[in-house]
């Protein structure tokens, strides 16, 4: 075996004849890194949203809780179930939101987007502990208070407390700002619900979230609710329910993949250029190695650890310069809410990780033929090689 | 005495291009242990081309070449690079030493492919280094090296798998009289003092001199009747 | 042989190099071409003909509230109103997707056609759906798709409605810029969802384009104060409103393809110079001979500029021909309709194709220039 320090050290020595290559698969590794994180970003945002003790119970087929319709009477057969918990003054744990799609303009004239508008039961806030007031003052009931999540505030305009903005037929006022630890729930307006569904002239809500007393309870509830055929309604746990729910961050996914597939063709290609240079330079050295005695197998493995470690070089690079990107917020339509999602740019250690392997790869396929190729040359030839 | 290199009805024959060379024409050799034999001739006579199938880098057309009884025709890839480690020394004209390796390393290169523990690989390598008078130079890489201190490490290098053949493609090609006299000594005293083979390929008479045996070559054949002149 | 024969036999005289150097201009710009077209369809959707007479009305709360249907009549007398159409859309599943790639709306037959005439079916399918209250009209690209024929069923499961629909397919229409949708009767959809008495949005065309602002703001005003408030806009600035909810994707997509053409520059000129370097020798010779330096300078940049722009005909042209021939809208699920490589994009492609070829030549050809023979003849490598 030939000693990993005669390829490291080959690989520092000629790093001013490779700069350019290590450059270039760095750019190609930091692209890939930062479109994966926004695809993780916006995956989070939904991912961990949601109490795994609650039930979410929404129309069948319906895509997501704004298109998801729960009536009156719906609402009423289920409140009174003995397998809900209640809580130390005796009342069910059970809130019945509905949800709107409010179009309002964001900052500094960048647009208008959908915001989702939350009508809380007076249980709401207790049900989703996640939700946390970080500023101001919760609504109060009867009046057209909201609170807005701290981030949406940073992207819209008339969110800052004292704020007032007009949507359907009245004015709401901004009290306060929470926040719900970078989940689903970050993108959402809060009010209470029946000042919503006076707002828009409501007579249904849009989905019930319920706290059964224990698992058992959750499995009897689901059931009774999914085999009531006049129900029609779908129940789920509501962290299951909002992991579902990541179909925008699909397409930027497949952007990445695909991303990554044609930049790593090129970077294939560049790779494999410099290392025929590279090898081209030493056609002497690998024959004295064979004369040595080193077998070629030996030689070609040498090759391929030099090209892996420039390359991972350049991965790490890659994954420093996309680095700054990490935290960044900002948001985009969501697929299924169809209303402004934000998220953050999120790299974490495993998409890294991924980021210096597919360098690693690039290296790999980019070595392998010249490498070959090197040791398959004959050793006199090699040896009189200028 | 068994000769330590039977060679018989040895041809090598290539192609450049679409002209066949004959670089051997039907040679028959016998090499004594322990000679210090210089292979001379104009360029193309074929000598670096006998040089090269001894020493197990090269493989003949037709005929037989046997190096301490083992015909090396019979040898594949692998085994004949295991052989090459065990039993050749190889020196070049230019030096051919690793130029990210230290003095020290370069020399411990043929060991790598033993056995060997670093303790023990370093007992040779430093031994081997003592030999050429380089043991100061050890950690030096070859840019700091003058051209005979080069070919010197590159000496120690053939020498450190304590090898029965030396083979020597033009030594002194590269070097300055001073440093070429060095050279030339030491590779006469590993024949007669240390008892191993030395082949050395070179068109300079005065390098020649130093061994004890010359051969001539002319287009693949011998120019003159080989004859045993032994030096004292 | 020529100059010309010159420069080409040694820009090919390392076959494999040369390759690699056009292959890798070649992979990024098809890479470049391929984002530019990707992100001017989404920012800048295409236009149908009649656009510019055409507005939307929608519920000025957001997309999503529906819109009272009292408003007809009072939209039908505004003055410059030529044609006003109930358009709510139904976005349901069709045969067990996940994600469907045609939309479904909900109109008014009459009407429709009076609005959005560039659809053009033939009247003996445009009588049979105006007829029969149970039929839709289906484009002609999703016909094709899912093998439809005249006299098929339609059966779509309802996400945003409460309601399954179950049609019969009596006609076909095409002539529009997304020829995917279904198209069915309102009052089919009143009947399924026991009549709220709104509609999703009201789609209107203006007598002329002259008169199309002031048909805007009087909509607008008409609707001021009530329970309802409507935002009327051009049919263009109604697109662009999908658009702004992207947010900031052409920053996103214009900093990548920055990203590429960079790395493209580092490659190349790194190739470049190691092609420059291997030949140092020769060129000294040349230099001996009598050549001077302007003139290696030129070989050099004449070899660069071949391959690059080789690379460019590869890579951009490529595209092109490529998006030309393919079905782009099958390949992305419905994501993408047109995928049209404009001249602009081929052009900025050579363009940077030729900064490529000039930049990566004259970096190691200057230093070609300043090397003295004795020096270059001494290179061994």
């Amino acid at each position: 075996m030939l000693p990993i320090k005669y390829n490291a050290k080959n690989v520092l020595l000629r790093w001013r004849s490779t700069l350019a290559t290590i450059l270039g698969i760095a750019m190609v590794v930091a692209v890939y890194v930062m479109v994966q994180a926004l695809a993780v970003g916006l995956e989070k945002s939904s991912a961990n949203t949601g109490d795994p003790r609650n039930l979410m119970i929404v129309r069948k087929g319906s895509q997501s809780e704004s298109s998801s319709i729960v009536t009156l009477e719906q609402y009423r057969s289920l409140l009174y179930s003995e397998w809900i918990e209640h809580d130390a003054n005796d009342r069910p744990l059970f809130t019945a939101d509905v949800l709107t799609l409010v179009n309002l303009p964001r900052r500094e004239q960048n647009g208008e987007a959908n915001t989702t508008l939350r009508g809380i039961g007076p249980m709401g806030k207790v049900l989703r502990p996640q939700v946390k007031l970080v500023e101001g003052r919760w609504f109060e009931a009867g009046k057209r208070e909201v609170v807005v999540s701290k981030r949406l505030a940073a992207r819209f305009a008339n969110f800052g407390i004292g704020d007032r903005f007009k949507t359907g037929p009245d004015w709401l006022t901004v009290v306060g700002w929470f926040d719900a630890g970078n989940c689903a729930f970050d993108s959402e307006i809060w009010a209470d619900s029946d000042e919503v569904r006076a707002l828009f002239d409501r007579d249904s809500y849009s989905c019930l979230l319920v706290r059964p007393v224990n698992a058992e309870g959750l499995t009897v509830l689901t059931k009774l609710v999914e085999e009531d055929k006049r129900l029609q309604l779908l129940a789920k746990n509501e962290v299951a329910y909002y992991r579902e729910q990541t179909m925008t961050a699909t397409p930027i996914k497949w952007l990445g993949n695909f991303l990554a597939t044609a930049m790593s063709i090129g970077a294939i290609l560049a790779a494999m250029n410099t290392m025929y240079a590279t090898v081209g330079a030493r056609t002497r050295e690998i024959g004295t190695l064979r004369v040595l005695g080193f077998r070629r197998r030996t030689i070609v493995l040498g090759l391929l650890i030099e090209g892996m470690l420039l390359c991972s070089i350049g991965g790490v690079f890659g994954c420093l310069l996309a680095l700054p990107i990490n935290g960044y917020a900002t948001g985009t339509i969501g697929f299924e809410s169809f209303s402004e999602t934000v998220f953050e740019f999120t790299i974490t250690p495993a998409l890294a990780s991924q980021g210096i392997v597919f360098s690693a790869l690039i290296g790999l396929f980019g070595t392998l033929i010249p490498a070959i190729k090197a040791s398959r040359t004959p050793v006199i030839d090699a040896l009189k090689s200028l | 005495m068994n000769p330590i290199v039977e060679i018989r009805k040895l041809s090598k024959v290539y192609a450049q291009g679409e002209i066949q060379v004959t670089a051997l024409d039907n040679i028959d050799l016998d090499i004594t242990p322990s000679d210090f034999l210089t292979l001379m001739g104009p360029s193309g006579s074929g000598k670096s081309t006998l040089l090269h199938i001894i020493a197990g880098i090269d493989r003949q057309s037709s005929g037989i070449c046997k190096v301490q009884g083992i015909d090396l025709q019979g040898l594949n890839e692998s085994a004949l690079a295991d052989w090459r480690n065990q039993n050749v020394g190889f020196i070049f004209q230019s030096f051919n030493l690793i130029p990210v390796l230290s003095a020290y390393e370069n020399v411990e290169l043929p060991l790598l492919l033993t056995r060997l523990g670093r303790p023990e690989r370093r007992k040779l390598v430093q031994t081997a280094l003592e030999l050429v008078g380089l043991e100061d130079r050890a950690g030096h890489l070859p840019k700091q090296l003058s051209g005979g201190q080069e070919q010197r490490v590159a000496i120690a290098r053939a020498l450190v798998t304590d090898p029965a053949l030396v083979v020597a493609d033009e030594p002194t090609g590269n070097l300055d009289s001073e440093s070429a006299q060095q050279v030339l000594e030491i590779l006469q005293s590993l024949s007669r003092d240390a008892g191993k083979t030395v082949i050395m390929v070179t068109h300079d008479p005065r390098a020649a001199a130093f061994g004890n045996r010359t051969i001539h070559l002319e287009k693949g054949r011998f120019a003159e009747p080989s004859t045993s002149e032994a030096k004292a | 042989m020529t100059t010309t024969t010159f420069i080409i036999r040694n820009a090919l005289r390392n076959k494999r190099r040369a390759f690699l150097s056009a292959m890798s201009v070649a992979v990024s710009l098809f890479l470049f071409v391929t984002l530019q077209v990707a992100l001017r369809e989404l920012t800048i959707p295409p236009e149908d003909i009649g656009a510019s007479l055409r507005i939307a009305v929608r519920n000025k709360v957001s997309l999503a509230q529906p819109l009272p249907v009292r408003q007809l009549q009072v939209i039908e007398k505004i003055p410059g109103v030529a044609a006003v159409t109930p358009f709510s859309y139904f976005g349901g599943l069709f045969r067990n997707e996940s994600f469907t790639t045609f939309a479904q709306f909900a109109v008014n037959p009459n009407r429709f056609t009076n609005v959005f005439v560039e659809a053009k079916a033939s009247s003996e399918h445009l009588q049979a759906w105006i007829k029969n209250r149970g039929s839709c009209l289906v484009g002609l690209d999703t016909m094709e798709r899912y093998d439809l024929k005249v006299g098929d069923r339609m059966l779509l499961t309802g996400t945003l409605y409460p309601a399954d629909l179950d049609m019969k397919i009596v006609g076909t229409y095409q002539g529009t810029l997304d020829d995917r949708s279904v198209f069915f009767h309102h009052t089919y959809l009143d009947e399924l969802t026991d009549d709220p008495g709104t509609v999703g949005t009201w789609w209107v065309r203006a007598a002329s384009a002259e008169v199309a602002p002031q048909v805007i703001q009087s909509i607008n005003s008409a609707f001021e104060n009530t329970s309802s408030e409507v935002r009327a806009e051009s049919e263009r600035a109604f697109q662009m409103g999908f658009v702004s909810m992207w947010g900031n994707i052409k920053m996103l997509i214009d900093s990548i393809c920055s990203a590429i053409v960079f790395t493209l520059l580092l490659v190349s000129v790194s190739t470049m110079s190691m092609a420059i370097r291997e030949r140092f020798r020769e060129l000294a010779i040349l230099k001996a001979i009598g050549f001077r330096r302007n003139e290696l300078l030129s070989f050099i940049l004449a070899e660069s500029l071949l391959l690059s722009l080789l690379g460019a005909v590869m890579g951009a042209g490529g595209a092109a021909w490529i998006f030309h021939y393919i079905d782009i809208q099958a390949l992305s699920g419905g994501m993408f309709v047109y995928f049209e490589v404009t001249e602009r994009m081929l052009g900025s492609a050579f363009l940077i194709a030729m900064v490529l070829g000039v930049l990566s030549g004259v970096v190691p050809g200057l230093s070609v220039c300043r090397m003295s023979v004795v020096d270059g003849l001494k290179t061994l490598d």
